[in-house]
């Protein structure tokens, strides 16, 4: 990695099922910065036996602020490439900014010291206003981040840590996160699981799911209703079936007012996971369960040439 | 013939050495490990021509309070007699007691044979099935038994009960009452005649050592490439190809130090790190200058002064009173095992303690050449990490199938044709050769 | 006199449950109790006018679900409130919390240690489920190994096939908590001194081990195991103290059908063509039934309610090997106000939870060093709930009670328990606690101590063991209370056992009891 780049990435235990997901980013020649979703810690410093390497968990000391949308790179006025990071001030506030998020627009994450944080959010929201920045919270996001593809931890997969059974472990194969696993690599943890995994065909995938409009306005018509979408996304698990068979299940979903559709973050089995397959979608109308149809699609359901750009 | 490389010099390192010469050239680096007396049983496949196995007669003596010895012998009769001046109701339980103790000890002589055994086997069902109702009551109620419970369930006399806690509490920071002391007596009692709760001593080693190849070279790194040993560094920094290595150097060492981290997998490692060792002994050798009228003394007068001299340990301190042994040769050199010095302990004035305590029983010879080999410096000396004789303390979740850790007890790492042998792998712990032994054939099994 | 199916002497709590199964099941049954009221260990008594204890055992977490389930004891009264928290107060005015609630606790422990508080949730997913690999062991008659008949290679075959349903690494972690030492296994997961010694804590209780003796760390699963509405270890305090479960259960029972008389002593088991045929009352009143069944501990059942000329020599041998050695005392006290603790002042969450005084690993390992041979610990290991926070009625208005178990008090103790060595205890328990919350000594309206020896007097329990024998492996599942008699029947054909003398072992559990009548009613 160069210095001022940042790469997204799981890591998994010994069998090569994915303990947690985050991103990392080189500072400087020899600091890196780690973020995940959980507390790791104690894996860290395990990891570390016999390494040269000092670990300090600073997730008490650093604030973050998410700035994402079109009018971002305005607003920051910043050169960053995608997935880089540098050093930079905010209304004179110093602070690191990363071209990242988690949601499928251009956007950026701004570290600073903790005690900083209120200023810097005072800086964004003012230098945002002629451009009609919002403060934005989970519901949002969470809307945000599935239109991105982008999964959670403990809603689109267990984290082997606290898989009671091992039918609840992932590797990243079936998350959708091959592109992660570098196999020439000479060595890191779960190389010997993974390269077995690469060999066969991941038994799971992970997809996106677009529920079909007219099948979902006829299960409301048949009771009377005008067509109910949910008003946040959500984290439950969802039945898939082809036919007789249940294909799989759908973790995260909900309407994307952006793309006007109803979309869902699935895990389906290998036969049935392919871009354009027909499936069924469980769905409650009225009490009663009934089934929607459903289609697999390519993920990110969203993806902006300006994400990128 | 490909190359194997073994690295140390005791009697397991020599034994799977001897054992894969049949297959492999074999180089051995014993390190400071010189020809010495080996102790501990001897499996039946390495009873060489020219071996001696050796045990004083009697196998140990110990003063009574009211004056005169205890001295228990092979010869149960003799024993009988000896208890009975202390304790007519012990002498009757004597030979019973031996008897039901050599059954146990003879069915872990036939596991100890062989790599460790699955204890949901139907097999190993079968094997305990074998010892009859009264010999696998035993074993089920003995194995997590403190040994003072144990010996308090046959024998009041405390002398004799001290005497044979002894062997419960070896090279352990555990005290009588602690748990697991009583399967630690029968470890200790496999290979010996019924009666005698010491191991043998044999010429094992300087037997083992004639035809290799061996070096006295410092292994200072085991080389892995992709995954597999490639050979090994020696100190001076010279390289020896092998893709056979077998280490007997003490697991943690083997697989955290001598291979360079990020083979092992994180949760594998910090198991390592967690096997504990915990030496508790030093080791005071003098000469006399004359016969001490013992060949084996131990001074352990009850149960109880185990206890408490246990308890000072847990303080870092060496005991008040310590348990000792004392071990004398045919030319009157005196070697006495000292019990508890922890690792790190304060050892000024140690030698005077134990030539203060012994001196009361052996007569008017005089000390002389009084040397004191703290847990550290056994460390140094003998590679016994933290001064741990055994390399991994023998406790039962350190045993047999879990010896030294689950993932390690067949003696295969998960570096490709790096193995492990050693006091720290079943059976280990005391034994000589055993492991060494079992090793090697897992080896050639392929 | 009518004849009963079958008689329980004893109405300790497993003799009510035995009572209950079997009332359930059609059969005629008579509960005879020494006492006034039945309950053994597990009761409520007014010591004091106003103030009510547990005078014993004092929270609730063991008893199984399946028997408040099958004899549904909240239809009878039982009421259980959860304990919320547990409070470790340090010497140097410092605390540990641990909190039900998972964030709450995460924080708090990463206020002491980023690696344990991150640790703890492994921890706790661990211990889960390892208390799932055991539970099914709790509601069988352990299988003997050591017999060749049928019933009991099935058993074993059974067995053999869970443990390897296990997996590799699950039975591998087992057998580790059944050998090691409390500490030692806790210092595999955590570094805080304070946690690891609370947790040890619940290795040494009952026990007279300490936190480093192998064989602890099997203690503490064993108090893992409880569960309350579905969460592993959650402990709760009965409402109305734990007489209220005594109280449930024997209401289950009555209206199942069975009897139940107080002030009723069986002095022994009548004997009559080589089997048990009923009782003999104090005062020589007989009572016949087909089976009886002793809820006593083995000592007392065998040695004193049957005798030894009636049993086999090996077995009474065996018998007299069962170990005892009660360790813990308890010191209940009826206050003026409630403690404030320097570590934490004023009326805080803490106070509706346990507050364990074992600061470190050493402390509690010294506290057993002190009482191995003989001696009370000079600084004890204390576990103290405050019952009338969460049941304002165990005390007067804006007065309180206090329960406080402590360790070590051996019922061997030097000189034996005197008066004035009781008071001793009471007041080295009272010093101790002060260290932590001062004003406890103005606070203290009453005090009652209850030592080995007068739980051993008062309700019976062998040399005041609170288990009804040690929960050391070797007496423990097929060797419990000896070998090849650990399936509730004894020597004596029409005499069974059904006490925590026999397997699982104690702490208001209610298995022993239930296994049994199952037991008795498969026969």
């Amino acid at each position: 990695m160069k210095v001022g780049q940042v790469a997204y990435t799981p890591w998994c235990d010994a069998a090569g099922k994915v303990l947690d997901d985050g991103t990392i980013a080189r500072l400087d020649e020899t600091t890196f910065r780690m973020t995940a979703a959980e507390p790791n810690l104690r894996w860290l410093q395990d990891n570390a036996q016999g390494l040269v390497v000092e670990i300090e968990d600073v997730s008490d000391a650093l604030a973050a602020l998410s700035l994402q949308g079109p009018a971002a790179r305005a607003i920051v006025d910043v050169d960053l490439k995608y997935f880089r990071l540098t050093e930079a001030k905010l209304g004179g506030i110093p602070v690191t900014i990363s071209r990242t998020g988690y949601t499928g627009d251009l956007g950026y994450e701004i570290w600073m010291q903790h005690d900083r944080a209120l200023a810097v959010w005072d800086e964004l929201i003012e230098a945002g206003a002629p451009y009609g920045i919002v403060p934005a919270g989970m519901l949002a996001l969470d809307v945000a981040r599935i239109e991105a593809g982008l999964m959670l931890i403990d809603v689109d997969y267990v984290p082997a840590r606290k898989a009671l059974i091992e039918s609840q472990t992932s590797s990243p194969y079936e998350l959708d996160l091959g592109w992660t696993v570098n196999l020439q690599k000479e060595r890191f943890v779960g190389r010997e699981a993974l390269a077995a995994e690469a060999r066969r065909t991941p038994e799971w995938q992970f997809v996106g799911i677009e529920i079909e409009w007219e099948s979902l306005e006829r299960l409301y018509a048949e009771v009377g209703l005008a067509t109910r979408l949910p008003a946040a996304a959500w984290r439950t698990s969802v039945p898939i079936y082809a036919g007789a068979e249940q294909a799989g299940y759908a973790t995260s979903g909900g309407w994307s007012p952006l793309l006007k559709k109803y979309i869902a973050l699935a895990h389906l089995r290998a036969p049935w996971a392919a871009p354009g397959t027909q499936l069924d979608i469980e769905i409650t109308v009225e009490h009663r369960r009934q089934r929607a149809a459903a289609r697999v699609v390519k993920k990110p359901f969203f993806d902006p040439e300006r994400k990128r750009a | 013939m490909s190359r194997a490389i073994v690295i140390g010099g005791h009697a397991d390192s020599l034994a799977a050495a001897r054992v894969l010469a049949k297959r492999h050239e074999v180089v051995v680096f014993a390190g400071n490990q010189g020809p010495g007396i080996a102790e501990g049983w001897v499996p039946r496949a390495l009873r060489l021509d020219g071996l001696l196995l050796f045990s004083p007669e009697p196998w140990v003596a110990a003063p009574l309070p009211a004056g005169g010895r205890l001295e228990l012998s092979s010869d149960l009769s003799r024993s009988v007699e000896s208890i009975r001046r202390i304790s007519p109701r012990d002498a009757v339980r004597w030979p019973e007691f031996c008897e039901r103790m050599a059954r146990l000890a003879r069915f872990f002589e036939t596991i100890y044979a062989a790599p460790p055994p699955d204890p949901l086997s139907f097999k190993f069902a079968l094997r305990a099935r074998a010892l009859g109702k009264q010999g696998l009551e035993d074993l089920l109620r003995i194995l997590p038994m403190p040994v003072a419970e144990l010996l308090d369930d046959w024998f009041e006399n405390d002398t004799l009960k001290g005497v044979l806690a002894g062997a419960g509490i070896a090279h352990l920071q555990q005290g009588p009452r602690s748990g697991g002391t009583a399967f630690r007596l029968l470890h200790n009692h496999v290979g010996s005649l019924p009666g005698v709760f010491r191991p043998p001593r044999s010429n094992l080693v300087e037997l083992l050592r004639k035809g290799l190849e061996i070096h006295a070279g410092d292994v200072a790194r085991i080389s892995v490439q992709g995954g597999r040993v490639t050979g090994v560094v020696l100190k001076g920094g010279e390289e020896i190809e092998a893709s056979l290595v077998v280490s007997g150097a003490d697991p943690r060492r083997s697989l955290l130090e001598l291979v360079e981290p990020g083979w092992l997998d994180p949760e594998l490692a910090r198991a390592l790190a967690h096997v504990r060792r915990r030496g508790v002994v030093a080791r005071v050798t003098l000469q006399l200058d004359r016969a001490p009228g013992f060949a084996r003394m131990a001074l352990a007068p009850s149960l109880d002064e185990l206890e408490r001299a246990y308890d000072d340990s847990k303080d870092g301190r060496v005991s008040q009173r310590p348990y000792l042994e004392a071990h004398c040769d045919a030319d009157q050199r005196v070697e006495v095992h000292v019990q508890y010095v922890p690792y790190g302990a304060d050892c000024s004035g140690l030698g005077d303690t134990v030539v203060a305590l012994l001196s009361e029983h052996w007569g008017d010879a005089a000390a002389d050449e009084v040397r004191v080999l703290s847990p550290r410096d056994l460390e140094e000396r003998e590679g016994w990490p933290q001064g741990q004789a055994h390399h991994a303390e023998l406790a039962l979740d350190q045993a047999l199938w879990m010896r030294p850790l689950p993932e390690l007890a067949r003696y295969r790492t998960p570096i490709e044709g790096l193995w492990l042998c050693g006091p720290g792998m079943h059976p280990g712990a005391g034994t000589a050769g055993a492991a060494g032994l079992n090793c090697a054939r897992e080896i050639l099994r392929g | 006199m009518p004849k009963y199916d079958a008689i329980i002497v004893g109405g300790g709590h497993n003799g009510l449950v035995c009572a209950a199964y079997l009332a359930r099941a059609g059969r005629k049954v008579l509960v005879l109790e020494r006492r006034e009221r039945v309950g053994g260990a597990a009761l409520t008594e007014e010591v004091f006018l106003g103030f009510r204890f547990s005078v014993f055992s004092y929270v609730v977490s063991l008893l199984r679900p399946e028997i408040i389930r099958d004899l549904e004891l909240p239809r009878h009264g039982l009421h259980i409130l959860p304990l919320e928290s547990t409070l470790t107060p340090l010497p140097n005015g410092n605390y540990l919390a641990q909190w039900n609630d998972h964030d709450q606790n995460r924080r708090e422990l990463a206020r002491h240690s980023l690696r344990d508080a991150e640790a703890y949730d492994e921890f706790g997913h661990m211990l889960h489920q390892m208390a799932r690999a055991i539970k099914p062991l709790l509601a069988m008659a352990p299988p003997d190994p050591t017999s060749l008949s049928p019933g009991n290679l099935m058993g074993m075959a059974k067995l053999a096939r869970h443990f390897r349903g296990l997996g590799t690494q699950r039975f591998n972690t087992l057998t580790k908590l059944l050998t090691m030492s409390s500490a030692d296994f806790l210092d595999e997961w955590f570094e805080t001194e304070a946690l690891k010694a609370t947790k040890s804590a619940s290795g040494i209780i009952g026990t007279l081990l300490g936190p480093r003796s192998p064989g602890t760390a099997y203690v503490l699963l064993h108090h893992y195991m409880g569960e309350l509405d579905g969460v592993f270890r959650a402990w709760g305090f009965a409402k109305g103290g734990n007489g209220s479960v005594s109280a449930a259960i024997a209401g289950a029972a009555r209206a199942a059908g069975a009897e139940i008389r107080c002030n009723a002593s069986v002095a022994n088991v009548l004997i009559s063509g080589g089997s048990a045929k009923g009782v003999v009352l104090e005062g020589g009143e007989e009572i016949k039934a087909d089976l009886v069944v002793s809820g006593a501990d083995p000592r007392r059942t065998f040695m004193q309610l049957v005798g030894e000329k009636h049993l086999p020599g090996e077995f009474v041998e065996s018998i007299r090997r069962f170990r005892f050695r009660g360790a813990s005392a308890k010191v209940n006290l009826a206050l003026g106000e409630l403690p404030d603790f320097i570590c934490l002042p004023g009326r805080g969450p803490h106070l509706r939870g346990a507050i364990s005084i074992s600061p470190s690993v050493a402390y509690l390992e010294r506290a057993y060093d002190e009482a191995k041979y003989g001696g009370i610990s000079g600084r004890p290991y204390m576990d103290i709930v405050i019952p009338s926070m969460l049941d304002p009625e165990m005390a007067p208005p804006r007065k309180h009670v206090m329960s406080i178990f402590v360790q070590y008090a051996p019922y061997h103790v030097k000189g034996g328990w005197t008066d004035a060595r009781r008071e001793a205890l009471g007041d080295a328990v009272v010093d101790t606690l002060a260290e932590y919350a001062p004003n406890i000594r103005s606070a203290i309206l009453h005090r009652q101590v209850v030592t080995p020896a007068d739980i051993e007097r008062i309700v019976g329990l062998a040399e005041g063991n609170i288990f009804q024998g040690e929960l050391t492996l070797q007496q423990m599942f097929f060797l419990r209370p000896v070998p090849a008699w650990a399936r509730y029947r004894t020597p004596l054909p029409g005499l069974y056992q059904c006490g925590a003398g026999t397997h699982p072992g104690g702490g208001v559990m209610g298995a022993s009891g239930r296994n049994a009548a199952l037991e008795i009613l498969r026969a």
